[in-house]
């Protein structure tokens, strides 16, 4: 069976509403927010800033394949599966890293 | 898809809403003696437990995702186990720091049951003799590390807090085996502070700086080689070591302020347990205002290098270190943090 994504249940995280509405707004305009912050992890003395798709990661990963996480993602968001994949997998790589999340 | 984001000095990306967590001294009293306390100085004046539980739906509503009670001892607290409910009703996470003490199997249940989930044992070495003489009650060892199993048992999630000091700054890897065996997730390396007995003692525990650097140096490499638990730190000096896994992914300067506040043990609110600078009360107050307003915290967010720091190439990563400890030794936060080993 493949392996699951577990999130650190010591993380602490929240989405911080004025920078996701904004984010969403110049999205809506066709702006980049690839760059734009919109939720914060903290754990350890560690803190990363998620974009919008990061955080909609985050949010989807706990208790999930990579595979099904990915599938699920390919479902909502309109974006090439190649760059989704290697997207995703720097994103968890880097998450594992920090001890954000494991895998079970 | 992410970015670090540095916090405090220079422009962060945006200031968040609210503190991410708060560190709430429910009480003063203790059953310890221990060399190093900060809280037994202060008053013993107590909010009751409806303004506590108001005061937690207020910090809940702002945005505040964690508390984490300490003290003093909170299990001292009689009603402890209704305060944690009434936290963890109110959406946060609650935690707590403990000298373990009191807690045995039914105390353990009873503290999962009303909403814990991560509990610190105080433990400040391997050795059991080194650790009562430290905390000031024979015994304390043995009930601490009991503690640590009824909690497990419990289905708590465990840490040790050690406060690094001359008892046991050369022992990094006999704490960590030792963490590991009695079954802790996690261990804390606390700096040591220079407040309340801890600033009266300080010639007595206070590492040099080049002490200092050693003992990190040792317990950073042990984090990167993966020594079978989580190691955490809170000294913001450890950013200018530039080890792989410290520098650049290590909250730069002091969270405090930043992402977290404490609140005394009579409501009064300070940017940290060892800064004591009030800047208003959770009763009395709005937190949402203070969070944005406060004077005292915008100094705290925006720094000034002074000193050594001024010239100093690492300044951009530690900000200036501690700044508790700062303060309490010079008497402005700006200045270097006394444990700092640059030249």
């Amino acid at each position: 069976m493949a392996a699951r994504i577990m999130r650190n249940p010591d993380v602490l995280w929240r989405e911080e509403d004025d920078a996701r509405d904004e984010a969403q707004a110049a999205l809506e305009q066709g702006d980049d927010v690839s760059e734009v912050g919109t939720s914060l992890l903290f754990a350890n003395g560690q803190m990363v800033v998620l974009n919008l798709l990061g955080t909609e990661i985050w949010k989807r990963c706990d208790k999930k394949s990579v595979a099904e996480l990915t599938a699920e993602l390919l479902a909502e968001f309109d974006v090439e599966e190649a760059i989704l994949r290697e997207d995703v997998s720097g994103f968890l790589a880097e998450l594992a890293e920090k001890g954000f999340i494991a895998y079970e | 898809m992410s970015e670090e984001v540095k916090v405090g000095g220079g422009a962060p990306a945006w200031i968040i809403k609210a503190p991410l967590t708060i560190n709430w001294a429910l009480n003063n009293s203790c059953n310890f003696k221990c060399k190093h306390c900060y809280s037994r100085v202060d008053g013993n004046d107590e909010l009751d437990l409806e303004s506590l539980c108001a005061a937690m739906a207020k910090v809940a509503d702002m945005g505040v995702l964690a508390v984490n009670f300490g003290g003093g001892e909170p299990l001292l607290r009689s009603d402890l186990k209704e305060v944690a409910a009434c936290a963890a009703q109110s959406g946060l996470q609650v935690s707590m720091n403990s000298n373990g003490y009191l807690i045995d199997r039914e105390t353990a249940v009873a503290l999962k049951t009303a909403g814990f989930a991560k509990i610190g044992i105080s433990i400040d070495s391997h050795v059991s003799e080194r650790h009562d003489s430290f905390r000031g009650v024979p015994g304390s060892h043995e009930r601490a590390c009991a503690a640590l199993g009824h909690l497990a048992d419990a289905g708590i999630r465990t840490s040790i807090s050690t406060v690094i000091c001359k008892i046991n700054h050369m022992d990094v890897d006999d704490l960590i085996s030792f963490a590991r065996v009695h079954g802790a997730q996690q261990i804390n390396f606390h700096n040591f502070k220079c407040s309340g007995l801890g600033m009266a003692n300080r010639d007595e525990l206070d590492l040099s700086p080049q002490e200092w650097r050693v003992f990190y140096r040792k317990a950073l490499a042990a984090k990167e080689n993966g020594a079978g638990i989580d190691i955490s730190f809170d000294d913001p000096i450890i950013a200018s070591l530039g080890l792989k896994g410290g520098a650049g992914s290590i909250v730069k300067g002091s969270v405090c302020g930043k992402l977290s506040l404490n609140i005394k043990s009579n409501g009064d609110i300070t940017p940290c347990g060892f800064i004591p600078i009030v800047i208003g009360n959770i009763v009395r107050d709005d937190l949402a205002v203070i969070w944005r307003e406060s004077q005292v915290l915008d100094r705290l967010r925006h720094k000034e290098p002074t000193g050594k720091c001024a010239s100093c190439s690492s300044y951009d990563e530690c900000l200036g270190g501690c700044s508790a400890r700062a303060l309490a030794v010079t008497g402005d936060f700006n200045n270097p943090d006394p444990h700092c080993w640059e030249e």
